[in-house]
């Protein structure tokens, strides 16, 4: 049964007709047309279609598009959208924390997801927290010493 | 003569051995694109019109077919094709070419009397939407009599086993086979190779080892699964967007199985979820056209990940016996290997036994291989294809052969490893020892250390580049080659190294197949090595260009003009200069046209890189879970354009590696049943698992690379799987030579006496 609903995606407003059984993943992609969203296994393990629920990481490919009304949706392009980078994307250019860039949307939003709940991780941290994120391409240690840089970044721009 | 990389005085002093651009880790030139989300990919792309396809698949491993009835699925409102190996007319594609290196399978498009493996493609449905699709697939009717399958080279090769691949033949095995049989069933293929004597090596040997490994099939597991749209339009043109390592080889796959002419059919390589070795065409692209011929419409298909694990191109497992006489000091005189490879419905891998023999002096060398059929599909190229397995055999039982005789592992290596012309074997072990201080190196309770090398020689292919100097003085690189690792990246900084123009300057462009020069698949190592000569040839042909126009220009003799800033400058006068900008204006605006350079690279041979690697773990002895601690590799890149690339390269293919030795391995039951199917069940590594990566780069140049380049995207797979045993070794006293090393392998190896 089709329905219309309203997601708010960063920050705007997508009036679109979706199924009862439509994921979050399919409106997001095909209804909003924002391909930044990956789909990678569709069984919640890979993290690939990250994105963020009212500022925290949610597999897009287990919510259905319903249960996202009234809640602030962030995907990839909403990241850096004011034209100036987000601290997280400047150091995944810089220290080599993408190959593929695949899983590069979802890591980046599950990293910028880390740094506001915890805005200086231990590397240890950082790692565990970003577990459900995977990368087939970079073996993870430029990603860790990206996420930790960033916060560095941020720490020196908040003083 | 090699030398290690020093990356932090690289970037202190902004340059290495004169280099300006090649040398430096410069941000990949689609950085930005990937972390905006800009990126295009294959499944982004959704022509108006497009229909969704989906796959009918055998839910037996071995079962024949007794009839298929696709009349309700093709009565069903929104459903617009559907095709079965019945349906497909004599003249079109009735096969299916899938080739990469190290693999080539021709089988039929759908099964038709008999399925071989659970997730043999029955059938294909396009339909408007994909739940529809779904719908479809549902009502197609199949009945099935189930037959007695294989799950496991060793039940496969029995004469009681039923024969597979109809047609197959037994074969007589070798006489001093291990694997006790006279005859050899479900061979699909067969390698042996001799060099000296192997039974007088072993006569003069003063101990003999034989042991017997056991590796098994691991899939790629790129985080985009695979996946076409196509559209054929109303004269026949074929246009697919697909995820590729090599859009030349997907357009003559399409054409060798649609019996099309190549210009009939244009392939635009999207950007590219991640290969390994496992996409080059054949498992969707060849069906997504054939349901857009029949529907007339565009028609996307993308693999689930269950797809990927039933109906992927895994690497083949691999039942390895491996025989070794050495000396007391450790000089190794004999090694023979038998193998069983686990090839699934295809063929291909089992040559990669010859890997066994390493990177050492080894005078008496033996092997006899077979490619196995199982009822699991046809395996496909995974990095450094072979290798790891062939690796794991070879480097840990040399581990083994050390630990018996009390030689250091890094020593006995150091003693046998061959030495020559643009090869560094010594250099490169002895860098990672030394990164991980292996001489002082010390083991609390339950840790331990490892140690293992793997190598690799690029391979080599064809290709074109054409290298445009615009009227501003920027410059475009332009070719069809397909960038996965970052080989758009360093093909900017040749340009810009060649044109002496800032980096930011240059920009790559990929074009589709129709209108880019042929450019070689982006597998075996070969992109940096033969596109980076193809695009050095094309900036330097642009750069003599500007030489030619500047003495005209300057009214100077060529002999006398250098290209240096951007800038022709006269020799010794350095007042007297032309910007390339204004000579490009010149050229386009009195002289004969725009400045444009063309390169073109055919073959040349490369020399082996090596790739060494340790690694520390800790081993629970509750639990038998094993933790990698510590993690140190090194390789001979020949030269690193992109240092950091270069990393990444070694970084991945490193966790690659230790993974297949820690957690990866595709189950299956007796008769070829996938037990898991899903990468809850598959583990791929997570950050949780892996720690920091000490990395160092080793540069012996080899002759005909591009500034000495080496092939390095494979090796870096190789030694993980023995690097990782060998430490579990060294922490539990235990050699476990099956993978991987889950927590219940590793327990019951070490609570069993």
């Amino acid at each position: 049964m089709k329905r219309q609903i309203t997601l708010d995606i960063n920050d705007q407003p997508y009036e679109l007709t979706v199924e009862n059984r439509t994921r979050l993943l399919d409106a997001v992609r095909y209804a909003a047309g924002l391909t930044g969203t990956k789909e990678g296994c569709s069984t919640g393990d890979c993290g690939a279609c990250t994105v963020l629920m009212d500022g925290a990481p949610i597999t897009s490919c287990l919510t259905l598009a319903v249960a996202a009304e009234g809640k602030k949706l962030t995907t990839i392009e909403g990241i850096g959208a004011d034209g100036t980078l987000h601290p997280v994307q400047e150091s995944f250019m810089e220290l080599g924390g993408l190959q593929c860039g695949i899983c590069t949307p979802g890591m980046i939003l599950s990293s910028v997801a880390l740094l506001e709940d915890n805005p200086q991780p231990t590397a240890d941290e950082a790692r565990w927290t970003l577990a459900g994120n995977l990368c087939r391409c970079t073996g993870y240690d430029k990603i860790i010493k990206a996420v930790l840089q960033a916060a560095e970044v941020q720490e020196t721009a908040a003083s | 003569m090699a030398q290690v990389l020093d990356r932090q005085s690289v970037a202190a002093n902004g340059e290495t051995n004169g280099f300006t651009v090649v040398g430096q880790s410069t941000k990949r030139v689609d950085a930005l694109e990937k972390v905006t989300g800009r990126a295009l990919y294959a499944a982004d792309v959704s022509p108006p019109g497009m229909l969704w396809g989906v796959f009918l698949r055998s839910p037996h491993p071995h079962a024949l077919i007794k009839k298929i009835d696709t009349s309700k699925a093709e009565q069903l409102p929104g459903v617009l094709a559907v095709i079965t190996q019945e349906s497909l007319a004599t003249d079109q594609a009735l096969v299916v070419e899938e080739e990469m290196h190290a693999t080539r399978r021709v089988q039929t498009l759908f099964a038709q009397d008999k399925v071989h493996y659970e997730g043999e493609k029955v059938a294909a449905i396009a339909a408007t939407t994909k739940e529809l699709a779904e719908e479809a697939a549902d009502l197609i009717e199949v009945e099935y009599e189930p037959l007695q399958g294989s799950g496991h080279v060793l039940d496969s090769i029995q004469e009681s086993l039923p024969v597979i691949n109809e047609g197959t033949e037994l074969l007589d095995a070798p006489a001093d086979n291990p694997w006790g049989v006279t005859k050899l069933n479900n061979v699909a293929g067969e390698h042996h190779s001799v060099e000296g004597d192997v039974a007088a090596g072993f006569a003069e040997s003063d101990r003999v080892y034989t042991h017997t490994f056991y590796i098994p099939r691991a899939h790629q597991t790129y985080i985009e699964p695979q996946v076409t749209v196509a559209d054929v339009d109303v004269g026949g043109k074929v246009t697919v967007w697909t995820s590729t390592q090599g859009p030349f080889g997907v357009r003559s796959n399409l054409a060798n199985s649609l019996r099309l002419p190549t210009n009939k059919i244009n392939v635009h390589g999207m950007t590219i979820g991640g290969g390994f070795g496992a996409k080059f065409g054949g498992i969707v692209d060849t069906y997504a056209v054939l349901l857009a011929q029949k529907a007339r419409r565009p028609v996307k298909m993308v693999y689930s990940r269950h797809e990927e694990f039933v109906d992927g191109r895994p690497a083949p497992g691999a039942h390895i016996t491996i025989k070794t006489g050495v000396k007391n000091d450790g000089t190794i005189v004999a090694r023979q290997a038998w193998a069983l490879w686990d090839t699934g419905v295809g063929q291909g891998g089992g040559y990669a036994t010859m890997r066994t023999k390493g990177v050492y002096n080894v005078e008496h060398f033996k092997f006899d291989a077979f490619d196995v059929n199982t009822c699991k599909p046809a395996p496909g190229a995974y990095r450094a294809p072979g290798a790891p397995q062939a690796t794991f055999a070879g480097e840990t039982q040399l581990n083994i052969i050390a630990e018996d005789l009390g030689i250091d592992p890094v020593d006995i290596r150091l003693k046998n490893m061959r030495e020559g012309d643009q090869i560094a074997f010594k250099e490169t072990l002895q860098a990672v020892a030394d990164a991980a201080g292996w001489a002082d190196r010390t083991s609390g309770p339950n840790e331990g250390w490892g140690v293992a090398v793997g190598e690799w020689t690029n391979g080599a292919g064809p290709g074109t580049a054409v290298v445009s100097v615009h009227d501003d003085g920027s410059v475009h690189v332009f070719s069809g080659l397909m960038d996965i690792t970052g080989t758009d990246t360093a093909m900017a900084q040749i340009a810009a190294e060649v044109l002496t123009v800032p980096y930011d300057d240059v920009t790559t462009v990929r074009g589709d197949t129709d209108s880019a020069p042929f450019a070689t698949g982006s597998g075996g190592s070969v992109v940096t090595f033969s596109m980076g000569n193809a695009v050095k040839r094309a900036a330097e042909d642009a750069k003599q260009r500007l030489l030619e126009l500047a003495a005209e220009h300057l009214e100077a003799p060529l002999e006398l003009l250098e290209l240096r800033g951007g800038a022709v400058v006269v020799k010794e006068k350095p007042d007297e200069s032309v910007s390339i900008a204004q000579l490009a204006q010149f050229a386009l605006r009195e002289r004969g046209g725009p400045v444009m350079g063309k390169g073109t690279f055919a073959s040349q041979p490369s020399a082996t890189t090596t790739a060494a690697q340790i690694g520390k773990v800790e081993v629970d002895p509750e639990t038998g879970k094993v933790w990698i601690r510590e993690l140190y590799n090194s390789l001979d890149a020949g030269k690193a354009i992109n240092p950091m690339a270069s990393e990444g390269q070694m970084e991945g293919g490193l966790v690659q590696g230790f993974a297949w030795g820690l957690m990866e391995a595709m189950h299956y039951d007796r008769d070829g049943h996938n037990l898991n199917p899903g990468l809850l069940d598959y583990r791929l590594p997570t950050t949780a698992d892996f720690p920091d990566i000490a990395s160092v780069i080793v540069e012996e140049p080899t002759k005909n690379g591009p500034y000495g380049v080496k092939g390095i995207g494979e090796p870096p797979i190789a030694p993980g799987p023995a690097a990782l045993a060998s430490a579990v070794a060294d922490a539990t006293g235990k050699w476990i030579m099956e993978l991987p090393l889950v927590p219940e392998r590793v327990y019951r190896a070490t609570h069993d006496s």
